[in-house]
């Protein structure tokens, strides 16, 4: 399969890459690439311009500042579980980038790129051959939802591995728009719109994840339901935080709705409780209440419910036995 | 547009007319005859395209031939030949770890990236270094025992 044609180019800095997206609106930012060039393979996503960041200097670092974790856009996935500081200090974060894809995915994909990446829908992910047999949906521009009907929303699933253990330690980002940058938690990245799932603003640039001094001292966690164990993307995919001197128990689920989301209502359930058998079991029943589940994927929604219901049971075992 | 590109490949400097949609995985096989880098989903699924890029496993089926610029690539023909063997290959070749070999290209190189990583990988780590390089007709026992052949190897030569 070809790869549609596009201009190539390599800015020197993030303020070109900025000004670049900002004059072309349908260019893109080309990291890792093993989530874009399958996706323009398939032409659901058709660039006129790739901007190509990794000859740019300073966005591939990990380190430690007043307490908070710093982590360049740009850092493979595999430097996540092969630094120390990571292994040590979120070893939650390292197990999780090492389910992500395949050993070549975690080598040449970067955290920034995972966090970004492309909602996923059974009728987006196909070859255009595919496509061709039915109406172009929502998400490539056509008029139709083909997972619901009469709706002028795009129901395409977000399936990141990276955000939900993220999202539960409350990370925040670092978006850089030419001179200028501003920092926003995590969860506001997304917009939960599956058509354009990432809510910045015109020539916006991913490039810093930062993780809270308060999230590293407590027990997390991030598990996940794949058809080939090793190597897919989440059917369902659970992460939590778990501090016992706060009382306080964080849950997010990733691949149940259009973005990865925290399980607000569970959390407020758990607030001010230790965690106990009984207490699991209560708030193990309420996990499919958290995501209006819907057939974008091969797996039944009734399916996934129970996955979501066992994810959570699981992860939160582990975190009562580490206390 | 095309445009003029140089890269090293297994040692040797190759100058190049490439167009930007050309995949390094492409521009191996059709401009310059490598033929042992196999082209297999070409969607980043399957394993088969791995080459290394400084020493790491990537695929080529998903890598601008243009952002492998500068890069030191190293296919599987610039492993080892007849006569000349890598111990991965020859490990390949005496443990029976392939028939078809379409995915052994991928297979090795992926391999040979794992162990310049780990010194003496257990048998669950090769599985999931390995679980991006899919076979469809040996199944994977063999492979395994080739790579652990060869982790030991250079355990008893250290």
């Amino acid at each position: 399969m070809r790869l549609p044609k596009f201009e190539y180019v390599e800015p020197k800095s993030i303020e070109e890459a900025c000004s670049i997206l900002s004059d072309e609106p349908s260019a893109k930012i080309l990291a890792g690439g093993t989530d874009l060039l399958a996706n323009m393979k398939h032409r659901v996503e058709v660039p006129s311009i790739l901007a190509n960041i990794k000859r740019i200097s300073g966005l591939d670092f990990i380190r430690q500042d007043n307490g908070a974790i710093r982590i360049g856009a740009l850092t493979p996935l595999k430097r996540l579980y092969k630094t120390t500081l990571v292994t040590e200090k979120v070893p939650a974060l390292s197990s999780a980038a090492a389910s992500v894809g395949s050993y070549h995915h975690q080598t040449m994909g970067t955290l920034g790129g995972n966090l970004c990446q492309q909602n996923r829908c059974k009728y987006f992910n196909q070859s255009q051959w595919w496509r061709s047999a039915r109406e172009p949906c929502f998400k490539v521009g056509g008029g139709i939802c083909h997972v619901v009907n009469k709706k002028e929303i795009c129901y395409s699933s977000y399936c990141g591995d990276m955000a939900p253990i993220l999202l539960v330690m409350n990370a925040k980002v670092v978006l850089a728009n030419k001179g200028d940058s501003r920092e926003i938690s995590l969860q506001s990245l997304f917009s939960g719109d599956g058509k354009t799932p990432l809510d910045t603003k015109k020539g916006e640039i991913l490039t810093e994840i930062v993780i809270p001094e308060e999230a590293l001292n407590s027990f997390s966690t991030y598990s996940k339901f794949a058809n080939r164990e090793s190597i897919d993307f989440p059917i369902v995919g659970a992460a939590i935080w778990s501090s016992v001197q706060r009382k306080e128990h964080r849950v997010s689920f990733t691949a149940v709705d259009r973005k990865p989301i925290r399980a607000r209502n569970i959390e407020s359930v758990l607030k001010g409780r230790d965690l106990s058998e009984e207490i699991v079991e209560e708030v193990a029943g309420l996990a499919s209440k958290e995501a209006a589940l819907v057939k974008s994927s091969n797996y039944a929604p009734s399916y996934k419910r129970r996955l979501m219901e066992g994810l959570l049971r699981s992860t939160l075992k582990k975190a009562m036995r580490r206390s | 547009m095309k445009q003029e590109i140089a890269l090293n490949i297994n040692g040797d400097t190759h100058e190049l007319l490439v167009s930007p949609n050309q995949t390094l995985l492409e521009v191996l096989r059709d401009n310059l005859g490598l033929m042992g880098t196999k082209r297999g989903c070409d969607l980043g699924a399957c394993g088969a395209c791995t080459v290394l890029l400084e020493g790491e496993a990537y695929l080529s089926c998903l890598m601008l031939a243009m952002d492998a610029v500068d890069k030191e690539i190293v296919t599987i023909e610039g492993l080892g030949g007849r006569g000349n063997l890598d111990p991965l290959q020859s490990a390949f070749v005496e443990q029976g770890g392939l028939q078809c070999g379409f995915c052994t290209p991928g297979m090795i190189l992926t391999a040979k990236a794992m162990l310049s990583e780990e010194d003496h990988p257990t048998e669950d780590i090769i599985k999931k270094r390995m679980a991006g390089n899919l076979c469809r007709c040996t199944g994977y026992k063999k492979v395994i025992e080739a790579l652990q052949s060869v982790s030991e190897q250079t355990a008893e030569e250290e």
